[in-house]
């Protein structure tokens, strides 16, 4: 299967000299879900943007086999940037979630319908035309999101996409996510959401991947995640030890039904 | 507690960032928020112009009534077209009021050293700024921002001055913001002192705000780019039709304009 997307010696230092990702090789299949996971100025939010095209790194992204020029495929990436804020550029809600819409020529009926169907689900109905910088934290997250979302685009590039969210909202999102029919990327310090967010994991270190692998395999290698700055998940914690690893719990839920 | 210096600066950015941001006021029903984005644009243009070219008390004032009026129809409070005209006044008053003790002229009463021609400039550049910014307020409150880019799109504005007005604006909200957030962080942290520190503190403020606002330029740049930013502007609202209250709605602020340059220039 073609990747739709191929990263080759993706490298990128930014003018102080800080390292932000260095010869990084990642293949992402169509309609896969991966994670990548890492500690903070590990190099993800790095990443995320080198492969939406949003840097000018070293090294050659390939989008859908076709192309190396991320702005000719614009309208099939989406891209979540790590701080909601710089998502947020209109005036009012309503107008950022229809300006990818209306930038990449959906229709208006289409685009009203995408919106209410978003603002529904993430509950940004009552916030729709109010300015973003009045939202809260959370809010502005899930607004973000349903600006990337709008446009429906193939591939989604999600920079900490449950940052600040809360609990009932996580669970709507890691939905969403799971229903899209697209590929996945998601980028997190949060070790406990890849179960639910992913088939493979992707660990970065100081700017390198240090593994790339399957979730199970990755989550339950304590030595492996301690040496990028990470720990596994709480229920890999609390049955270490006790269970073979192929049987570790790598979920609350699943924690919760060994007990 | 709030230092006098940088509470300024965080009231200052308050203001200017609600000044450009309509909120609700635009989702109600009223005159102007049904009319096409396009016939609303030129008639504000036009208000606006007519403001500018004309020096007559009367039609300044008729003007104002005019401006007044259609906050009225369109569910504008006057109060709040008041308060966005206030800030923009104040600054008026730095530059007209002088004049009214420093133009040469007969005394308005005798005794006091306010001239008839100081009072005559202050009052049309009062008006003609009164008058100018709630033209443009109204159009700010009443309509989209994404309709008004799209009229200017419509009414065949090239598309490279579009992009520059439009990422113009986005960026003074956002830069805006970023303000109020250092303010913030600063106060946070404890604010206040003696003037010559809270000076001090000030400096220090705008020069990390200068420095931040390249950084979040470019950030918001990525974001825009990542959603077909770099792309000609293309927001919805621009493919109605026109209609006959629009044609009228043109038509007044026409005339208004044609009035003001007709009084202007007569003999």
């Amino acid at each position: 299967m073609v990747p739709v997307i191929e990263a080759r010696g993706l490298s990128f230092s930014y003018p102080d000299g800080t390292r932000g990702v260095r010869e990084v090789d990642l293949d992402v299949a169509a309609g896969e879900r991966v994670t990548v996971v890492g500690a903070n100025g590990s190099g993800k939010s790095t990443l995320a943007l080198s492969l939406g095209g949003l840097l000018d790194a070293e090294g050659t992204v390939t989008y859908f086999g076709e192309t190396t020029d991320a702005d000719a495929v614009r309208e099939r990436l989406g891209v979540l940037l790590g701080n909601p804020d710089d998502c947020l550029f209109n005036t009012t809600v309503r107008e950022d979630l229809a300006y990818g819409p209306a930038q990449f020529g959906m229709s208006e009926a289409a685009a009203d319908e995408r919106i209410a169907d978003l603002a529904g689900t993430l509950g940004l109905d009552d916030l729709l035309d109010k300015p973003p910088f009045r939202l809260s934290a959370g809010e502005k997250r899930r607004a973000a999101l349903a600006s990337v979302l709008a446009f429906d685009p193939d591939v989604l590039l999600l920079d900490e996409p449950l940052g600040a969210v809360d609990g009932s909202y996580r669970e709507l999102i890691l939905d969403l996510l799971r229903e899209h029919e697209g590929t996945v990327v998601t980028f997190t310090p949060t070790v406990e959401a890849v179960p639910r967010l992913a088939e493979r994991v992707v660990v970065m270190d100081e700017g390198e991947v240090v593994a790339n692998g399957e979730v199970r395999e990755v989550l339950t290698d304590g030595e492996l995640l301690a040496s990028a700055g990470l720990r596994p998940p709480p229920a890999v914690r609390l049955f270490e030890g006790k269970l073979p690893r192929e049987e570790l719990p790598l979920t609350v839920a699943a924690a919760r039904e060994l007990l | 507690m709030s230092g006098r210096v940088v509470g300024t600066l965080d009231a200052l950015s308050g203001t200017l960032r609600s000044f450009f941001v309509a909120e609700r006021v635009a989702a109600r029903d009223g005159f102007l928020q049904r009319r096409d984005p396009r016939a609303v644009l030129f008639a504000v243009g036009c208000l606006a112009l007519a403001a500018t070219v004309s020096r007559s008390l009367v039609v300044l004032a008729a003007l104002g009534v005019t401006v007044l009026a259609l906050a009225r129809v369109s569910a504008v409070p006057a109060a709040l077209l008041a308060r966005r005209s206030g800030f923009a006044l104040a600054l008026a008053a730095v530059v007209g009021l002088p004049q009214l003790l420093l133009m040469p002229g007969d005394p308005v009463v005798a005794g006091l050293p306010v001239s008839e021609a100081g009072l005559a400039y202050a009052a049309v550049l009062g008006l003609r700024v009164g008058v100018g910014v709630g033209a443009l307020s109204l159009l700010v409150l009443t309509t989209r921002f994404s309709a008004v880019v799209a009229a200017l799109r419509a009414l065949r504005v090239p598309a490279a001055l579009v992009w520059v007005f439009a990422v113009t604006y986005r960026y003074v909200v956002v830069l805006l913001s970023e303000l109020g957030s250092l303010v913030r962080a600063r106060e946070a942290r404890g604010g206040g002192g003696n003037v010559r520190t809270e000076w001090r503190d000030a400096r220090r403020l705008m020069g990390t705000f200068l420095v931040r606002t390249f950084e979040r330029g470019e950030r918001v740049g990525q974001g825009m780019r990542a959603r077909g930013g770099d792309r000609p502007p293309s927001p919805y609202g621009g493919g109605q039709s026109l209609r006959a209250p629009d044609y009228a709605l043109a038509a007044l602020s026409l005339t208004c304009l044609l009035a003001a340059g007709v009084v202007q220039w007569s003999p």
